[in-house]
Formats: structure tokens, sequence, C-alpha cells
């Protein structure tokens, strides 16, 4: 229990949750997300995995259940993929106004409440079964919250060529909103998702989502998750996956938004020869801090994974790298690479880098490497002797040194859509 | 015309003098060579032309066309016609080489109050000016300078320069590394690009360079002073004599 008390601890918020889909196992799961939300309590600095991330300005404001968002927003819409679907859910919910859901061979996308109505036997066992929410207090208090979010259900064999476009949208003020995804991939099956988080103008709202993404034999999924969120919103999120053989989970995350986000993302490879990707290309300024957990369990042997984060931050923002990868004692012939890189554009900032490799096996190729640094002189000084301005010439560098990741990124619309907004808030 | 008159200058974080009185005026169509031995200043002469950050400048003066060159910012500079190629190319990761001279060519247009250059003429005039250099195309989509050749560094830094199509070329020992075919090629590059109204200045440690770019005026630099000025065949006497027939000559002089 927390030694700490905070003046909020997220009781009305309880008390307050909307009303669930009619499910018994639903509800079971709120009632366990609640028991284990109690049971943690909310994290102190003294909790070496919540140090950087100070919940202090969270958890002493005065918080509301979430509330149904307005139909129409202040800011248009906007969509990165092209010729996408498009699935919006509005604080927590899915709108169907919103959204465009034509149907495709092959694929489920739509409300995770009606998914527990329409396919109770797929859905039930399947909600909660990847998350973790013993060890994280805010997926804990999202279980006891939830009450919609998307399901997405990749069939067998199914390729599908339209990247599937969630894009949230939180509203109004010190509300909390829970959403819940889960992605279903099924064996052999192809699909690109883009998962976007954002809010209607100013918000100082509090979204604490949980992703839960199963990954059968030989699936083959590229995720890519961009909070964009605005400067006065917070953000909590878990993101779990878990993999079977000779799958491919390809998992990007874009952290550029909200005043605090914390994302922490667990993968856990437990079928052989499985590849899983996981960057990130984090922004950070003014007064932002953006806290990033990951954690890669290879389970199994001859699997590989990938990983480069890539951060720059500017100003007064603060910036937390944590990368857990555990080799367990049978996973021989596991090939891990991580890479931390941090650009520091102001005196002022703050960098905390934290790679934690746990190597059982005695059989492996495992590489990390974390370096911070500022922008390169002779690099400035070579594009400024060719007319460059300093600014221009310091964006382009900025831009450089995020692209490595936004590369890999293969949908090209998204990509574009990424390097723009990277560099509109460069500038 | 570049005017130097009493030029001196440090390294700014140990203040030590590195240019001790430096006087050269180069008028449009003049190719100037400064020569001197290891550590003597000509390096610093060149980035103190481009602006170097590294270097501050403690008295005299330079200007370009009646401009004063050293109010300038590097960049400014490149918009009056300054340009160096680097004895060290820097290799710029991330950014392609084409990305990177359409930023720059539309950088001096737009300080001129010009319109930027449209992709298609730009690709065009690229693709031309990269024949004069024997450079391969897909050096263009590359990144800057990142695992190109010491030659290809080199090139590509002539191949910038024609592109940019400056008024004073600043040439840093552009020869060094270059086995002879590549140095043939870089002078091809730098001789297609004088005309009446461009300037050069090569620095160079060798005279080898010069017998393909053949300068007007040669100027031996020696401990941050010229020590001696002439035609072209002083940097031959030099190369016969070697830099140790500077300090006989001195000494004769005292």
């Amino acid at each position: 229990m927390s030694t700490l008390t905070y003046e909020s601890d997220f009781s009305s918020v309880v008390s307050g949750a909307r009303p669930l889909p009619v499910s018994k196992a639903a509800a079971e799961l709120r009632a366990r997300g609640l028991e284990a939300f109690n049971t943690q309590g909310l994290p102190t600095p003294k909790q070496e995995e919540w140090k950087y991330f100070p919940l202090r300005s969270i958890a002493d404001r005065s918080w509301q259940p979430g509330e149904s968002g307005p139909a129409v927003f202040e800011e248009d819409l906007t969509w990165m993929a092209e010729d996408g679907l498009k699935v919006v859910m509005v604080n927590g919910q899915l709108d169907r106004n919103l959204s465009d859901l034509s149907a495709v061979k092959g694929l489920h996308c739509g409300s995770l409440a009606s998914a527990y109505v329409e396919f109770p036997d797929l859905v039930e066992p399947l909600i909660g079964s990847i998350a973790d929410i013993d060890n994280n207090p805010f997926a804990a208090l999202n279980t006891a919250l939830f009450h919609d979010g998307v399901f997405i259900r990749v069939e067998k064999g199914a390729m599908i060529e339209q990247t599937i476009e969630i894009v949230h949208v939180s509203t109004g003020d010190n509300q909390v909103f829970a959403p819940r995804i889960f992605i279903l991939a099924e064996e052999g099956c192809s699909a690109k998702i883009v998962e976007r988080w954002q809010t209607d103008g100013s918000s100082k709202s509090l979204t604490i989502p949980v992703v839960e993404a199963k990954v059968r034999e030989r699936a083959v999924i590229e995720h890519i998750r961009i909070q964009d969120e605005a400067l006065d919103s917070c953000h909590i999120g878990l993101w779990e996956s878990d993999q079977a053989a000779d799958s491919e989970y390809k998992a990007y995350n874009i952290a550029f938004g909200a005043e605090q986000a914390r994302l922490d993302q667990n993968m856990m490879i437990g079928g052989e020869h499985a590849v899983a990707r996981l960057d990130g290309v984090v922004c950070a300024h003014k007064n932002q801090i953006i806290d990033n957990h990951t954690k890669l369990d290879h389970a199994v042997p001859n699997c590989n994974s990938f990983e480069i984060y890539k951060q720059v931050i500017d100003d007064k923002a603060s910036v937390v790298f944590n990368g857990k990868i555990f080799v367990h004692l049978d996973a021989q012939k596991t090939d891990a690479v991580q890479t931390n890189q941090a650009l520091l554009l102001s005196p002022d900032t703050t960098i905390n880098s934290k790679p934690q490799l746990e190597i059982f096996a005695d059989d492996v190729k495992c590489t990390h490497g974390a370096t911070v640094g500022q922008i390169d002189e002779d690099q400035r000084f070579y594009m400024m002797q060719r007319g460059i301005s300093a600014e221009e010439a310091e964006g382009l560098l900025v831009y450089a040194f995020a692209a490595e990741v936004l590369e890999l990124i293969s949908i090209e619309s998204v990509k574009k859509a990424l390097e723009a907004r990277l560099y509109d808030k460069l500038n | 015309m570049l005017e130097i008159k009493s030029l001196t200058a440090q390294v700014e974080e140990d203040g030590k003098q590195i240019l001790k009185g430096i006087d050269i005026t180069v008028r449009p169509g003049e190719v100037h060579a400064i020569m001197g031995p290891n550590g003597s200043g000509k390096s610093t002469l060149a980035n103190v032309i481009a602006g170097r950050e590294d270097y501050e400048v403690t008295g005299g003066t330079m200007t370009l066309n009646g401009e004063d060159l050293l109010e300038m910012d590097p960049d400014e500079r490149a918009h009056e016609g300054v340009f160096m190629a680097f004895q060290y190319p820097v290799e710029i990761p991330g950014v392609s080489n084409t990305y990177f001279l359409r930023a720059a060519v539309n950088a001096r247009r737009k300080a001129k109050g010009e319109e930027e250059i449209s992709a298609m003429n730009f690709m065009k005039m690229i693709r031309d000016k990269i024949k004069l250099l024997d450079l391969s195309d897909d050096l263009l989509t590359r990144s800057v300078n990142e695992g190109f050749s010491g030659g290809e560094k080199k090139r590509n830094e002539v191949f910038q320069m024609a592109v940019i199509e400056p008024t004073l070329c600043v040439l840093d020992e552009t020869d060094s590394g270059l086995d002879i075919d590549a140095l043939k090629t870089v002078a091809d590059g730098v001789n297609a690009l004088r005309s009446p109204d461009r300037m050069f200045v090569v620095v160079t440690h060798y005279q080898r360079l010069l017998n393909y770019i053949v300068p007007d005026y040669v100027h031996i630099l020696k401990d941050g002073k010229l020590v001696k000025s002439g035609g072209k065949e002083l940097a031959l006497e030099l190369e016969e004599k070697g830099y140790g027939w500077l300090d006989e000559e001195t000494a004769a002089a005292k």
C-alpha cells in the first residue's frame, strides 16, 4: 500500500463508472480490476518504477467519471492513412456516426461493448487475458472502469490491405476515460493498425487505456500507436501483447503529446521463430513529462527482437526510458537488440534512461546501447556553410535523428503525416 | 572582390593565436593558391573566411564585394556567395544529398528574393552536374557523405559547388587523400567552374593539385603570416626546394 496519500483516490470515478454491456464475464472482470486497483493503491515516487513520473500533480486533482462526448468537435478530425477503415472513439465510446466501418472480408472491427453481446464465447475469455493488471494500478483502474472500446478480429489467413485507423478523442475537463482495445490476429493473417490518441483542442482529461494484442501463429501485424494529445491532458496507458510461433509483431510507439504521459509496453514472445519490433519516437517540449517503460520477454528459443527508441527533448521537458529485456532460461539463440538515443536541444531538459537486460540463457546475442547527445556542431556548420539557416539546419538534423525509426513504418501516408507532424512540433 | 586586410584570428577555446596579420586581395576571375607547411594556419584561413565559430577574429577586415563578411553568420556568407569545400566533409545520416542540396539552393534563392526552384528543374540541373564529377546517380539518394569513400566525399564537395554556383570558392585541402585519377576529376570539375566573375582560394599542402588547377597567384603562409607571394612558378620552386627553403631564406634575410 502507498505510504503517501493523495487528494484523490478515484473512488468517485469508480462509483460513477458508466454502465457495462450485459455480460456476467465483463462484470466479473471489472470487479477483479477494482480489487487489483485497491490492492496496489496509487504508486509513490519511492517505487522504482514510478520514480521519475510524478503522480502528485495528477493524483491530487479532483477527477470525475467520464461522460459522453459532444456530437460535434471544435477541431476537424484528420486521418493519416489513405483509404483506411475509420474507427472513432469519443470519450472512451465508439461513435458510429463518425466511424466508417465498411465490411471487409476476414475482418471484424467494432465496439467492444457490442462484441460482448454479439460473440460472448469469443470475447469473454480474451479480454483481460493478456494485460497484467496486478502490476500496474492504472491498468487495474481501467479494468474497473471499462465499458466500451474497440474489438478487432483478423480471421485466420486474412490479408487485410486497408489500414485500420482508430482515433480516440478525449474532450472536456477533469474526466477519466478508460477505453479498452483488443486485437485478435488469428493464424497466418496480416493487418496494419494505426491507433491515435487525441484531444479535441485543449482538454484537462486523464486517459488510461489498456490495449491487448493476441498475435497467433504466423500472423504479421504492424501496429502504430500515436499519442498526440493537447499539452494539458494526462495519459497513462498499458499496451501488452502476446505472440505465438512464427509471428511478427511490429509495435511502434510515437509519443508527442500530453502534459504528462506514461506508457508501459509489455511484449511476450511465447512461440519460437517469432520476430518482435518495439520502436519509439518521443518528442517532448515545454514542461512535458513523457515516460516509456518497455518490457520484452523472450520466453522461448530462436526469436528476434529489435528495439530503437529515439527521444528529442527541448525546453524544460523530462523524458524517461526504461527498457527491460528478459531472456528466459529456455530462450537459447535469442537475438535481441536495444538502442536508446536521446537528443537534447536545451540545457534545461532531463532524460532518465535505464536499459535493463536480464539474461538467464547462455547461448544468446543481446546488445544494448544508450546515448545522450546534442546537435552536432560540425554538422550544423556544414549545413550553414551551404546557406541553410541555423534553425532549419537544427530542424533537419533532429528530423534525421527521428527518421531512423519513422522510416521503419511501411504505410507511406502515415509515415509522411508523422514526418510533417514532427516537423510542425519542432518549429 | 575579396579583400582581407591585417586579419588576425585565434582559437576560440584556448586563445591560441593562429593568424597574425594576413593581407590578400582576390579579384574576379582569379585563382589564388595558399600553400604552407602543417600548422601554418592555411586551413584556419579557409575556415575563418567561411565563418567557423571555433575561431575568433581579433583584428583586421574581410570584405566580399564591399560587404563585411565578419559581421555575417556562416549561412549569410553563403548567401553572399562564399562556398568552402571542406577538408573533412561531414556525414549527415538521415538527410539525403538531394534534399540537402535543394534546401541549400532554395535558402540562397530566398535570401536573394527569388522563388524556390521547382523539383523538376532542380533534378534536371543536378543530373547534368553530377556527370561532370563522374559520380553515380545513387549518391543523390544516399545520406550526405554517409558511407562515401574519401574520393567520393571530395568529389561530392565539388559537385555541391557546381550546383550552388558560388562567387567565392574556397578549397580546403581538397586534394588530400585523392589518387591521381580522382585528383584530375576534381580539378576538371573546378576548372569547369572557372569564369571571369568567380574567385578561387585554393588551400593546399602540395604543389601537385596546382598542375591541374593552375593559379594566378601563389601565397606561402608560415606561422600565421604570408611570407612570400608570387606567380604559379613559386609553387614549383617550393616543390623543388621544400618548405625548409623558406627557413633558410628567412634566416638569410636576418
